[in-house]
């Protein structure tokens, strides 16, 4: 396959498109005025039925602003053209990490069938081996579905099904049923604060924030995951602080980590499992519901703090709420 | 089968995917080799440290040391012991990497058991067999580099440059055959002990390590030429 250009190559071409449309227009400039002093000085003399009015200035000044034009238009594909390049390095750190993901559990599963059918393996053995091939299929079946779930997501059914709830019901709902389905002991995560106002929110996507954010917790975690969860109703906005104890994050991964693709490398734990979209669709969903994500960390082995952000029911956002509310009744008659 | 060359060896293998470790300890178990497992790169250079292994089985993305670092370490101290680099990593230029630090083989994820001990025992068989070979010659002169078999180094211009145990296994085989060509084939059946049609690869890459060891200009080599299409051959 063809090697894609680097970036300097990009900023190269660009940097030449840029001199080469600056000396035309120069060149341009140059033509324009030395004709227009030929003009001045012996047009009357050549030819005295033209006269010079200005009006022949508009071509001149229509000619740079089109120039300008297609200037613009050129950073902006040059503008676009780097983020696709940096898509397409995401999306290759993507596949070579489910490529991995993919591979390690097949090599295990791969060398317990060869043993199974090469050796006389005893019986107690045998049952051992056959557990922990389960356990590779149901890894690699999990990772099979969170890709399939990236293109479902992918097709805009990011949340559809929104309605009108208490904020910290919902809340300690949906944190202690992500801490289940880690089975994660029941006092791994604390509460403080309340939340006694609605949000409206999809529960079945709110519901992919919060696992993502414990599964976050427990795989960048060199101890056992202690998850503290502060929430509070603001003026306008539900705030949500979920505080993990874990390997925490370094400046500047804080805002990248929201990247399609972006994965974290910590020397201390280099297998972490994953896919990169984790917390871009935690984002995604977040800012389906008028609210936001951010990550914060103190430094290294400080653990991290994901604020939330929604806006109360009625207090923000009104019109917007209203509208995913409606869609929400629409979609819901259509089904039926 | 291979009993008297597998009692005494006693495997370290460091792998962090505990199910793949498992299944690897009850095989080599089986084979009749001792077996030790860590689970990251600090307790294999402990483990390593203190006890007597005779070969690794090294993954390469493992917690605190990676493999790379482990084998830069493992060689400094010991420029012996075979390793064998089981990664799922597929990238050209891991194995390179891995093969230029010092690694005797290198093996992708997801693997044949069969592959493994083969490659597993050729590696050990080429230790006791690098003893019996080196019991005669000790210091063989090519060109301005000397080379000591008894402690795997090269000397040229005053500065010692470390062999790996399979580098200096080529160059013992391709001595012996001076003036013949030797095939791919050839080297990789006599020296790795392994099936031919594996990899090739990994011969060529070995010798362009010895190239630069030994030839004044690796790029125009005197004494390991290429003969095109079939191998390589020995002259002084």
């Amino acid at each position: 396959m063809k090697k894609p250009h680097s970036l300097f190559y990009h900023i190269s071409v660009f940097a030449l498109a840029q001199i080469a449309w600056l000396l035309l227009l120069g060149i341009w400039i140059y033509w324009y005025v030395s004709n227009y002093i030929i003009f001045e000085k012996v047009g009357d003399q050549i030819s005295p039925q033209l006269i010079y009015d200005g009006i022949n200035s508009i071509p001149f000044i229509g000619g740079i602003v089109l120039l300008i034009g297609i200037s613009l238009g050129m950073s902006f594909i040059f503008r676009h053209l780097n983020v696709q390049l940096r898509l397409h390095k995401l999306y290759d750190n993507f596949i070579a990490n489910v490529t991995h993901e993919l591979k390690s559990p097949l090599s295990s599963i791969q060398l317990y069938l060869e043993t199974l059918n090469s050796r006389n393996v005893p019986l107690e053995k045998q049952k051992e081996f056959y557990k922990l091939m389960l356990k590779d299929s149901n890894r690699l079946k999990n990772l099979i579905d969170s890709i399939l779930e990236i293109s479902s997501l992918d097709q805009k059914n990011i949340a559809h099904d929104f309605h009108i709830y208490n904020a910290g019901d919902e809340i300690i709902k949906l944190s202690k049923e992500a801490i289940l389905q880690f089975n994660l002991p029941e006092d791994s995560i604390s509460f403080e604060g309340t939340a006694n106002c609605r949000f409206v929110i999809d529960k079945n996507a709110l519901k992919i924030v919060f696992n993502n954010l414990v599964d976050n917790s427990i795989k960048y975690n060199l101890e056992k995951p202690k998850i503290n969860l502060k929430m509070k109703c603001g003026l306008k906005k539900v705030i949500i602080e979920f505080t993990d104890n874990g390997i925490g994050l370094a400046s500047e991964d804080q805002k990248k980590i929201f990247n399609k693709f972006h994965r974290i490398y910590n020397k201390d734990i280099p297998s972490v499992k994953g896919t990169g979209l984790g917390l871009y669709w935690s984002k995604e969903i977040l800012k389906r519901h008028g609210g936001n994500i951010t990550a914060f960390s103190e430094g290294k082995n400080l653990g991290t703090t994901f604020k939330i952000e929604l806006p109360i029911y009625k207090s923000s956002k009104v019109r917007y709420i209203n509208k995913l509310l409606r869609r929400s009744k629409e979609y819901e008659i259509s089904r039926k | 089968m291979n009993q008297l060359l597998s009692e005494k060896s006693k495997i370290l293998i460091v792998e962090d995917e505990e199910t793949l470790a498992v299944g690897l300890e009850y095989n080599l178990s089986e084979e009749g080799y001792e077996t030790i497992i860590a689970k990251n790169g600090k307790e294999a250079l402990e483990i390593f440290e203190n006890d007597r292994i005779d070969l690794i089985v090294l993954d390469i993305m493992l917690p605190f040391y990676d493999g790379f670092e482990i084998t830069e370490i493992v060689r400094k101290k010991d420029p012996q012991i075979p390793i064998l680099m089981l990664t799922a990593k597929t990238k050209n230029e891991d194995k390179l990497k891995g093969l230029e630090l010092g690694v005797d083989d290198y093996l992708t994820k997801p693997f044949h058991l069969d592959e493994l001990l083969l490659r597993i025992r050729g590696m050990l068989k080429r230790k006791t067999w690098y003893k019996k070979l080196t019991n005669n010659i000790s210091i063989y002169k090519i060109g301005l580099s000397e080379i000591n078999f008894q402690n795997l180094t090269c000397s040229r211009d005053g500065k010692d440059f470390q062999l790996t145990h399979s580098e200096i296994m080529i160059l013992k085989y391709l001595i012996d055959k001076k003036g013949e060509t030797v095939s791919r084939k050839e080297l990789l059946e006599n020296v790795w002990n392994i099936s031919p049609e594996v990899e090739t690869r990994t011969v060529d890459i070995f010798i362009s390590r010895l190239r630069k060891h030994l030839e004044i200009d690796p790029t125009n080599p005197q004494y390991i030429k290429s003969v095109r299409g079939i191998g390589y051959i020995f002259n002084e």
